[in-house]
């Protein structure tokens, strides 16, 4: 029960990173020996303040207080200093050295300039032993599982005294197996004293591991809620919140005889050899905006990848128009009527040393008029750059401007112009409006839907509901690289399909 | 955009003023440069006409600001030599003015002769830079170049307005050849070209004793072992002495061919649509291939042209000056490609003038030596040290990442070592 002088205290805190507000106004208390969990969708501002707390952002304003004190945390070495510890998602770690020597990196014990490997490796194997995370102090760390190199990321906060734990994340790579063992580990930890936060979107690990949690929803604090007397519904209402939907004014939907694009039975790896895609169908018909809901990393990447032919499913096949195009190369598809707006502006959308005109002749220089028998037409590019911005309201000093000295929203713009201006059939979308402010994504939404209206069969994927809702004729949900449920727009709501994205099906029909 | 009849008539003048007057600057004709210096004044006119007073006015403020880093960094590296030379007990002063009277006036046919195969290897490096590969292997393009050309060169019995092209063109084929193998492998198996194009000039250059035996450096039969037989006058490359008497007997028309090409490699990267793709591949290879770029096929289109390029470097030298195969070549060439394009930051018109910079910095040196008694090696120091000022930035980006896990890994490896 909490009770007495919180050993972590965050005071209206306020983060800014251009014009995207991170957090607002956002207070939060740990006390002593308790696991907190603070939950939200992505990009709903979690990430950021467990930054500040770890002194890696610093906060526009507000306050910080570890045992009633106000502190300043400049630099994770400060924060550190203080007694707070983080296991981020993507592990600090040196795969070539050995437990011990990952552990005590930064921090190892020296006597006349000579690294004391003895008792360091003495005091890794006590520290292992003391809180049950077993694990070979003298393994190389390439060697080792996820889990383990997750303990090592423990051990090495645990090692610097670290009195409050932050995961972020903690389960994303884990199997479920290891998962089991984390939470063992720290609910162990707790017992001993350990205060824990961990940053998660899983309601089912809030429930299991967490006294209270913290639900962020685009910055703000949606609520604070004791696990024993809250469900799912409830977190998940508040993690989507209904008060913020875009209101967008979509004509019904036509169903369509036969459909434009086919996914049948993908079945696709990760980057890393796991498996992202099992054994997914769906289809899109002319006319209509299939919405792809999941939470990041259940095999949205995979499918792009595999619909727009950047990468090869490892089975299954893809039908454009009829015709089979799995093995056909990016180039082809988008010949033949097939576009991709990847989610990833900046790094798959464009290319931000070329100006606007040469970026929205991407693709498109080997076809006149842009040019002829192998010469570029830069009046061409430019007049053809202009009309662009015209229609597409994209705001830049002019075609000459670089590409990377225009703001998110008028960068997004041109990438959907360039995918637009060829009238593609069928049009796979990932993310279009992250990160922009409310302006661009309603003109967004409106180009989005217009290209609905001229015929064109749209694969959306994103991972805000209220776009899925404001856009999708059907819904489909991804999650462990399945597609666990499917149904038309009006047909659901998004505490159903927020369910489904988190896993919480059984309850949620129960209930 | 349209230009004016006024401003139109101002370029063509320009132009039809300022290459001949380059010409005549190049062959030692000095007076050439007033007419070069009129030339740039007319630009100055044109520019300030068509662009209005204030457009113009911040166009010279960012031309100034550009200028300022290479010329400053320029400036510290003379002055750090001179610092050296005063802690070694040498006259900066009487050093630098040797250097700049044989590097610029007096033996400025040699600067230019320095300069002529650099200009060609820079443009080999630059465009693979602007592709986003590494081409390393430019010395051993060189090296091709030169074999082909003495081959053919021994054999051929053409006139030479057929023979030189064909030679070029052999030598241009030779290198893309030698390159097609680490862009294959490249494309095919993803081994890094930085490794596999060094590699290739070293097996390039073994290759050199042999193609010299063979051709008439056999030490049995001569009585010059470790050079070839000299190429047939026929496809020497003509002299500028032939059309202007006073200029220095060994200087050739190969820095013309080099500027020419300086200029269609610019051509190639602006102005045509393989030139977009591969400047798009060079920024951004994930968005080039999912815009429907084929990434490999430029990736190869990159590496054999970069190769080409350099193999003219070792034809130009080759029917230009040389006009044979030396056994202890040791050029250096390709290597010093490298520099001259990172210090062009891969403009294929500045290499023009990097190229031209080191060819100054090596002939001025060579005086310096013999005049002042001042050793050739401060050269190397002022080199190293204009390098390290201006590329600081490049090589914290590009090569830096790849050398750091490098390095990374070798510490490591030591640290472990050290527990074992």
């Amino acid at each position: 029960m909490p009770s007495g002088v919180p050993i972590l205290e965050t005071r209206e805190i306020n983060k800014t990173f251009g014009r995207v507000i991170a957090n607002k106004s956002i207070s939060v208390r740990l006390f002593q020996g308790e696991i907190v969990a603070i939950l939200g969708e992505n990009g709903a501002g979690k990430t950021t303040l467990m930054n500040m707390l770890f002194g890696l952002y610093r906060p526009d304003s507000g306050q910080i207080l570890i045992d009633g004190v106000l502190v300043q945390l400049d630099s994770p070495r400060a924060a550190i200093a203080r007694g707070l510890g983080m296991v981020h998602q993507h592990f600090m770690l040196v795969p070539t050295l050995t437990v011990t020597q990952n552990v005590i990196l930064g921090e190892e014990p020296v006597r006349w300039g000579h690294v004391q490997y003895g008792k360091a490796r003495r005091s890794v194997a006590d520290l292992s032993r003391r809180y049950g995370l077993a694990v070979d102090p003298d393994a190389r760390l390439e060697n080792l599982s996820v889990g383990l190199q997750q303990r090592v990321e423990i051990l090495k906060a645990l090692y610097r005294r670290a009195r409050i734990l932050i995961l972020d994340e903690p389960t994303a790579v884990l199997t479920p197996a290891e998962v089991e063992e984390l939470f063992a580990v720290l609910k162990r930890l707790a017992e001993s004293g350990t205060s824990i936060i961990i940053i998660t979107h899983k309601l089912e690990e809030v429930k299991r591991l967490s006294g209270r949690v913290y639900v962020l929803r685009r910055g703000e604090l949606a609520g604070e809620r004791r696990t024993e007397v809250t469900g799912a519904a409830e977190l998940a209402n508040l993690m989507v919140g209904r008060d913020v939907v875009l209101e967008v004014r979509r004509p019904a939907s036509r169903p369509s005889a036969q459909p434009i694009l086919r996914a049948e039975n993908l079945r696709a790896r990760s980057l890393r050899g796991v498996a992202a895609l099992r054994d997914v169908s769906l289809s899109v018909g002319h006319g209509e905006i299939v919405g792809v809901a999941g939470v990041e990393g259940n095999g949205q990447r995979e499918l792009c990848e595999v619909v727009s032919g950047l990468a090869q499913p490892d089975s299954g096949s893809i039908l454009f128009k009829g015709n089979d195009v799995t093995r056909w190369s990016v180039r082809r598809r988008l010949d033949a009527g097939m576009g991709y707006v990847p989610q990833d502006r900046r790094g798959e959308g464009l290319i931000l040393p070329f100006t606007v005109a040469e970026n929205l002749a991407l693709g498109r220089s080997d076809v006149p008029p842009l040019s002829r028998g192998g010469l570029l037409d830069p009046a061409a590019m430019r007049a053809r750059g202009k009309g662009l911005m015209e229609a597409y309201d994209i705001r830049a000093e002019g075609p000459d401007a670089l590409a990377s000295t225009l703001s998110g929203g008028n960068q997004q713009k041109v990438v959907l112009a360039r995918e637009f201006s060829r009238s593609p059939a069928f049009l796979l979308i990932s993310q279009p409006t992250r990160g922009l402010d409310v302006g661009a994504i309603e003109f967004i939404y409106r180009r989005i839907l217009g290209l609905r209206e001229e015929g064109a069969a749209i694969l959306l994927v994103s991972m805000e509901l209220d776009e899925l809702f404001a856009l999708s004729d059907r819904i489909a949900v991804l999650q462990r690289g399945e597609v666990v449920f499917e149904s038309a727009a009006s047909a659901t709501n998004d505490a159903e399909v927020g369910a489904h994205m988190i896993g919480g099906r059984a309850e949620r029909s129960a209930s | 955009m349209k230009l004016s009849p006024a401003p139109r008539i101002l370029v063509i003048a320009a132009i039809a003023l300022g290459a001949p007057a380059a010409l005549l600057c190049l062959a030692s004709y000095f007076w050439g440069l007033w007419f070069l210096l009129l030339s740039l004044v007319l630009i100055v006119i044109e520019r300030r006409l068509s662009l209005g007073a204030q457009a113009f006015t911040a166009a010279v403020r960012r031309a100034l600001a550009r200028a300022a880093i290479p010329v400053g960094g320029i400036a510290s590296a003379l002055l750090f030599g001179a610092l050296i030379m005063a802690l070694t007990g040498y006259d900066p002063i009487v050093s630098y003015k040797a250097l700049f009277y044989g590097g610029l006036v007096r033996n400025w046919n040699v600067s230019v002769l320095n300069a002529t195969p650099l200009i060609f290897t820079g443009l080999a490096v630059a465009f693979a830079f602007q592709g986003g590969l590494f081409n390393i292997g430019a010395e051993g393009q060189y090296y091709i170049g030169v074999m082909a050309a003495t081959w053919l060169g021994l054999r051929l019995d053409l006139p030479p307005l057929v023979a030189i092209p064909v030679i070029y063109a052999a030598g241009a084929a030779m290198g893309a050849a030698l390159n097609g193998i680490p862009a294959l492998l490249k494309v095919r198996t993803g081994a890094h070209e930085v490794i596999t194009t060094m590699m290739c000039a070293y097996a390039v250059r073994t290759l050199a004793p042999m193609f010299i035996r063979a051709n008439g450096g056999d030490p049995a039969v001569t009585t010059h072992p470790g050079a070839t037989d000299q190429v047939s006058q026929q496809v020497w490359l003509p002299l500028f002495k032939d059309f202007l008497p006073a200029a220095n007997y060994r200087l050739h028309i190969g820095i013309i061919i080099a500027i020419a090409c300086a200029f269609l490699v610019r051509f190639i990267l602006m102005k045509t649509s393989l030139g977009y793709k591969i400047r798009a591949v060079g920024h951004n290879k994930v968005a080039a291939r999912t815009a429907g770029i084929s990434v490999g096929k430029i990736t190869v289109a990159s590496l054999l042209i970069s190769g080409m390029l350099a193999a003219l470097s070792g034809v130009t030298q080759d029917l230009g000056l040389d006009h044979r195969m030396f056994q202890d070549l040791n050029a250096g060439y390709g290597w010093n490609g490298i520099s001259i394009a990172l210090l062009a930051r891969n403009n294929p018109l500045l290499i023009i003038f990097t190229a031209l910079l080191w060819g100054v910095l090596d002939a001025g040196g060579q005086f310096m030596a013999r005049t002042a008694q001042t050793p050739n090696a401060i050269i190397e120091i002022v080199k190293g040290t204009v390098l390290f000022l201006l590329l600081a930035e490049v090589i914290y980006e590009k090569i830096g990442g790849w050398l750091g896990r490098l390095l990374l890994r070798r510490f490591t490896r030591g640290r472990t070592g050290a527990d074992a």
